[in-house]
């Protein structure tokens, strides 16, 4: 039996933090005389009720939470907060239908940004801010999730980063609760630097905040429908695509790195392996625009440096519509959509280690088809990867596979052009944000996608998020069985 | 070292039976008045002749022993060389095609793929269009014979699990090997002659029903007309060919079991049921959308839908509509199906069936391990346990799949084609299906205005997505090559 206790405990905080939280945007919207404000505190209250009603009603001394309630409270925890998250934006001024505001605040919870609001440079400070915190809040969740759940459950080959201590099981909560706590702070404090960098070069100390939580939760959330294009800065855009690269980056490596041991950073497989695909992206797409597109060398830098970032961190913030760049460019964008950052990062998709995985397993089986008596093991971070942890890799690459092209058939039926139906899937699994095409591209908007288009955006939105088994795993009879 | 001298000794074999084929063509033009193309098949044929008759006796040995790094050498060499001394009567004829559409067309004929370089093949001399059939037929069974034969043993992409079992040990696996060869070849003679038949009765002429039987059964694709077979607006014939393109993507030993008296197995193999299966639901599938969605009248939308995506999935690549504008689930739809692919042991290529009963049991068990970490679960294929090493081997095929996949679709970016045609053209390429989708080389199009490098690149997307891409790819490792 699951034992539901405990889930709608944690649901319960979760919920009363989220009600905290609506707190402050109904405050910016009160200090600038907006009506919004109501709706924020209306919306505050009824999370705050829900939640404290749940941590009353399911209270209890003592908590068993075993593996099929941590899937369980997983996946439930990122919907229930959407679901909350959707409540001030259906009922501000936007007018939003349900549906419009449970995507947007899934797109924000899984910091995707993907956005159904249309008219954001005008929009009231409340909302703005609530989806800015939304994604901050939504990354955050997500580097705790990587760094403390996933490895324990096994997913997606996520146990070869199961920290060192993992064996004397008694200390491991106080533990990942002290480098949960340490990831948080670093966390604030990078968010902080990119606001403070933000506005000296020169946006309002508004926009500053929102964009940097947007940046380094790989969020893509912007104030302005034209996104970083808006500001016509390049100080800002280097600033955000330093920003954005730091988010997409193992952050238990920034804790060795704060601990004195920053040769860990350097020397990190998938750190090396992000930023030689991010360095090759990018000098391709510079070659391609130069060369063939007949773009100016800085220009060409300075567009694609922020885009092939923007894109490859997941985090969909947008200065130059790429979609012009013709079929090569296109072809790149959804690979390094899917492709994403590193794993233990707040950026989304497939994630570097495994793509690393993969290749030091096929390159083996290389070997063994050459001398089919020789012994080779394929190695990650120089040590050897265990079976379990090569299949369980490779089991996530097909079900990715998978769900992609189930999703992707969905979005054709529901009337999409096979364009936006791909790159829909694409960015929403990878939570990246902007797709291609004309409808959804990095000009466009979700807002005139029809609403079952949407459900299926949302809801792989979350696969990509949970690491798809998270969620698939529910779906399994015998998960509810014995 | 790998000794070269049993490699050239058996391409020499197979260029001088390359070129003895090659006397069909010219004979049949010279029947039918074509001469200048018949002295062009008849002097390529002498210059293959000449080639493969030097290569056989300047390495000729006793007993030509081949072990595992050598077959791979000649599968993958096998296929090149065919196609490039294919292409020399494509190249010389009247058609005046440049040397690298002629590659392009000989490979596509070898791997038994649609894609064609060639406009207006209804004025095409009977020579080439014999030519370009014989080529696929010959590919086709080429590729079972590898399949039952040779891929079990370098244990390529999973395919050990077809190894035949042997009761008498290793040495009684080849007279047993080519004894299983003559039976299958001879089925797969029959089939296109029953084929040939059929369409025959139905109105084709007689050549046309040969050459459509061999490219049918052949999974190939090549037709005598620019309309593939939509120029014959017949139902009876395109109710023949989704017959035999079907019973082309099966696995060809279960018929040779089935003569034999178990044609149980036939009926309950998990490959066959799950390829059925999966071309009767999409069938299914995209006749309700055709209908409901578009429009379409349902015996039409059935007739369509059934023909196109069952030419799809087997991987013939034979059209009779422009499938590519029938919205974005379609597109979708057949971009998934074409790399989905036929039963192993067949003519058809991408990623089979089997592959993904193994991937789908093995992440079943998977996930039924994260729900239970102490369960002891063991994933199963026609009842029988998967060994680790196959499902391994399977999972890291399919990973070499999306990644050459990806780094096709990229080459072809970089040549300047549009996002459809690239990732239409790389899928189609790898699975050997043949036509695309999109304007140029979708159903209603064609690959003859692609530039020269995206032919090369396609062209050896179909070599290697042919040769279940371990073949190929495994001569790019260095370690092949050393010691």
């Amino acid at each position: 039996m699951i034992h539901f206790r405990p889930v709608f405990f944690v649901i319960g905080i979760l919920l009363t933090t989220l009600a905290v939280v609506m707190v402050l945007p109904a405050i910016a919207d009160a200090a600038v005389g907006n009506r919004d404000w109501v709706v924020f505190a209306t919306s505050a209250g009824l999370t705050l009720f829900v939640g404290v009603s749940l941590i009353i009603g399911n209270w209890a001394p003592r908590f068993d939470i075993e593996v099929r309630e941590a899937f369980l409270l997983t996946a439930l925890a990122w919907l229930v907060a959407a679901a909350a998250g959707a409540l001030p934006m259906a009922f501000s001024g936007l007018n939003l239908s349900f549906t419009d505001a449970y995507f947007e605040a899934m797109s924000g919870i899984t910091t995707t940004g993907s956005t159904v609001i249309v008219g954001l440079d005008s929009a009231p400070p409340g909302i703005l801010l609530w989806r800015a915190l939304l994604q901050m809040l939504g990354g955050i969740g997500f580097i705790v999730m990587a760094v403390a759940v996933l490895p324990f459950l096994k997913v997606g080959g996520m146990q070869l980063f199961r920290m060192e201590f993992s064996d004397k099981s008694e200390k491991v909560l106080p533990r990942v609760a002290q480098i949960a706590a340490a990831i948080g702070v670093i966390y604030l404090v990078l968010i902080a630097l990119d606001a403070t960098a933000l506005w000296a070069a020169g946006m309002t100390g508004f926009e500053a905040v929102c964009h940097a939580m947007a940046t380094l939760a790989t969020g893509g959330f912007s104030t302005s429908d034209a996104s970083i294009g808006h500001f016509h800065s390049l100080p800002i855009e280097m600033i955000t695509t330093v920003f954005m690269l730091l988010g997409a980056m193992p952050f238990v490596l920034f804790l060795e790195l704060m601990r004195g041991k920053p040769g860990r950073l350097f020397r990190d497989s998938q750190v090396r392996g992000f930023l030689g695909l991010y360095a090759a992206a990018v000098l391709a797409l510079v070659l391609w625009q130069w060369l063939g597109g007949g773009e100016s060398l800085p220009q060409a830098l300075r567009e694609v440096s922020f885009g092939v970032a923007s894109i490859m961190t997941t985090t969909g913030f947008a200065t130059a519509d790429y979609q012009t760049w013709g079929g090569f460019a296109a072809v790149v964008v959804l690979y390094i959509t899917v492709v994403g950052g590193c794993t233990g990062s707040t950026g989304g998709g497939i994630k570097i280690y495994r793509l690393e995985v993969l290749y030091a397993t096929a390159k083996a089986q290389f070997r063994r088809i050459i001398q089919p008596h020789g012994l080779f093991e394929p190695h990650y971070a120089g040590r050897p990867i265990p079976e379990a942890v090569a299949s369980s890799v490779m089991g996530f690459f097909f079900l990715f596979a998978l769900t992609f092209a189930a999703l992707s058939l969905g979005l054709g039926a529901a009337g999409l052009d096979f364009l936006t139906s791909i790159s829909g899937v694409a960015t929403a699994m990878a939570n990246t944000g902007p797709g291609l095409g004309a409808i959804i591209g990095p000009a466009g908007n979700f807002a005139s996608l029809p609403d079952s288009a949407k459900w299926l955006l949302s809801l792989g939105m979350l696969l990509g998020r949970l690491e798809l088994y998270t969620v698939l795993v529910l779906l399994w009879p015998e998960f509810w069985r014995g | 070292m790998i000794k070269f001298r049993p490699i050239v000794f058996l391409i020499g074999i197979l260029l001088s039976a390359l070129a003895v084929v090659m006397l069909i063509p010219a004979l049949v033009d010279v029947l039918t008045g074509y001469s200048r193309d018949a002295s062009v098949f008849a002097v390529s044929a002498g210059f293959t002749l000449f080639i493969g008759v030097s290569a056989v006796l300047a390495a000729r040995a006793d007993e030509p022993e081949i072990d595992v790094r050598q077959s791979f050498v000649l599968a993958a060499l096998g296929w090149a060389v065919a196609a490039a001394f294919a292409a020399l009567p494509l190249g010389f004829s009247d058609l005046g095609l440049d040397p690298t559409s002629a590659f392009f067309e000989a490979m596509a004929g070898v791997t038994s793929t649609a894609a064609t370089a060639i406009t207006g093949l209804d004025g095409a001399p009977p020579g080439i269009l014999l030519w370009r059939a014989l080529l696929q037929w010959f590919g086709g069974f080429g590729m079972i014979a590898i399949a039952i034969t040779v891929l079990p043993v370098l244990q390529v992409g999973g395919m050990q699990i077809f190894r035949l079992e042997s009761a008498g040990g290793a040495q009684r696996v080849l007279p047993r090997a080519a004894q299983i060869l003559t039976g299958v070849g001879l089925i797969y003679v029959g089939l296109t002659a029953a084929c040939a038949t059929a369409l025959w009765a139905t109105g084709m002429t007689g050549f046309e029903a040969v050459v459509h039987a061999m490219t049918t059964i052949s999974t190939g694709g090549f037709s005598t007309s620019d309309q593939s077979i939509a120029h014959f607006r017949s139902g009876a014939v395109e109710a023949i060919v989704i017959l035999f393109m079907i019973l082309g993507s099966l696995p060809f030993l279960l018929y040779l079991q089935a003569l034999r008296g178990s044609p149980r197995r036939l009926l309950r193999d998990g490959q066959v049921f799950w390829f059925l299966g999966m071309a009767a639901a999409a069938v299914v599938l995209m006749t309700y959308w055709r209908w409901h969605h578009d429009g379409e009248p349902l015996p039409q939308a059935l007739r369509m839908a059934a023909f196109n995506i069952v030419s799809v999935v087997t991987g013939t690549g034979f059209t009779t509509a422009s499938y590519d504008t029938w919205g974005g689930v379609a597109i979708a739809a057949f971009l998934f199906l074409m790399v989905v692919g036929g039963c192993a042991g067949s003519t058809s290529s991408g990623i089979k069936i089997f592959r993904f009963q193994v991937i789908y049991e093995a992440a079943d068990v998977q996930i039924k391990r994260l729900i239970q970490p102490s369960g002891l679960f063991v994933p199963e294929f026609n009842e029988r346990p998967i060994p680790d090493t196959v499902a391994n081997a399977v999972m890291g095929f399919f990973f070499l799949f999306a990644a050459s996949y990806a780094i096709l679709a990229l080459g072809l970016g970089a040549m300047g084609l549009d996002t459809l045609t690239c990732l239409s053209g790389a899928a189609s390429a790898i699975a050997n299906v043949g036509p695309g989708l999109g304007p140029v080389i979708g159903p209603e199009g064609n690959y003859a205005a692609l530039p020269d490098g995206a032919k090369w690149l396609l062209s050896f997307g179909m070599l290697v997505g042919r040769l279940d891409l371990y073949t190929v790819l495994v001569l790019f490792v260095p370690a092949f090559w050393r010691g």
